[in-house]
């Protein structure tokens, strides 16, 4: 296990991430997708603070707060998401037509 | 020559294969309630993963801020708007292969440069014991010192109340639109 292997999983994890919200039509799926690549970026600051950091201490740290970040946005956009719901009765990222009224 | 690998590199390795193949399974899914199970199993991953770069307060973390939170939202708001019909959403197979080429095409220039930089690859921590204990954390979070992380912590926790303040006010129902 060396810093290199660690971040090619990062970097395999991100891409998956790019590659669901490139292909799903569900918004809660593109949420999810969006959550993976998220995680991936942790695991490359948890690495880099294992690995390389002159204050190891810090560099993990910094993940706690990246991860309290993803908390916020998650709520915001599943309130959101559930708004648009109400409204459309859909999810579908295809069929969502933006009012102008 | 297989008796030379450490234990934790073996641990390492099927933890990783077990997250890929998870979060593809994740993203791929039609089922958006099943892609939500995948998704709380690659955060198990990733738990195991940070127990093996010796960052245990980041696992803990990790398990009740994404698995005992994020992932309980996404249930969540998947059950609010279950619809009939809504699962079988299909995308084109000329939209597939396209993501298919653009994420690999990111993921090969990401490679290339990351390949090119020789220091990666030592496997020697740098991580003192001491360095990632529970106290060194408190005593970091909560310091004064000019390194210390009480103003972001701070910040952070003004940030959640608002941000759940406004969850809350957008989702509400508004009751001139219903009538």
């Amino acid at each position: 296990m060396t810093l290199l292997h660690c971040l090619i999983l990062a970097f395999i994890l991100f891409t998956i991430g790019i590659f669901g919200v490139l292909t799903n039509r569900h918004l809660i799926g593109m949420l999810i997708s969006i959550e993976i690549m998220l995680n991936a970026a942790n695991i490359n600051f948890v690495a880099f603070a294992y690995f390389k950091a002159q204050d190891p201490t810090a560099g993990t740290l910094f993940s706690i707060f990246s991860i309290a970040i993803t908390a916020c946005e998650m709520a915001v956009a599943l309130a959101i998401l559930i708004a648009m719901y109400r409204k459309h009765h859909s999810l579908d990222v295809n069929t969502q037509e933006i009012n102008h009224e | 020559m297989i008796l030379n690998i450490p234990f934790s590199d073996i641990v390492f390795y099927f933890v990783a294969a077990f997250m890929v193949l998870l979060s593809i399974a994740a993203v791929s899914s039609k089922n958006v309630l099943r892609s939500a199970i995948f998704l709380i199993a690659t955060f198990l991953g990733t738990a195991i993963l940070y127990l093996l770069l010796k960052a245990e307060f980041m696992a803990m973390a990790q398990i009740m801020l994404y698995v005992g939170g994020v992932v309980v939202f996404i249930i969540f708001a998947i059950l609010l708007t279950s619809h009939l019909g809504e699962n079988k959403l299909s995308t084109p197979i000329s939209q597939k292969f396209l993501a298919v080429f653009l994420a690999l095409t990111l993921l090969g220039v990401m490679a290339k440069f990351l390949f090119n930089t020789k220091e990666l690859s030592e496997s020697v921590a740098q991580k003192s014991p001491e360095a990632s204990s529970l106290i060194a954390y408190g005593e970091r979070l909560l310091s004064y010192a000019p390194n210390g992380f009480v103003l972001p912590f701070e910040i952070i926790s003004i940030l959640l109340f608002m941000t759940l303040v406004v969850a809350i006010t957008i989702a509400k129902k508004d009751n001139k639109e219903e009538k």
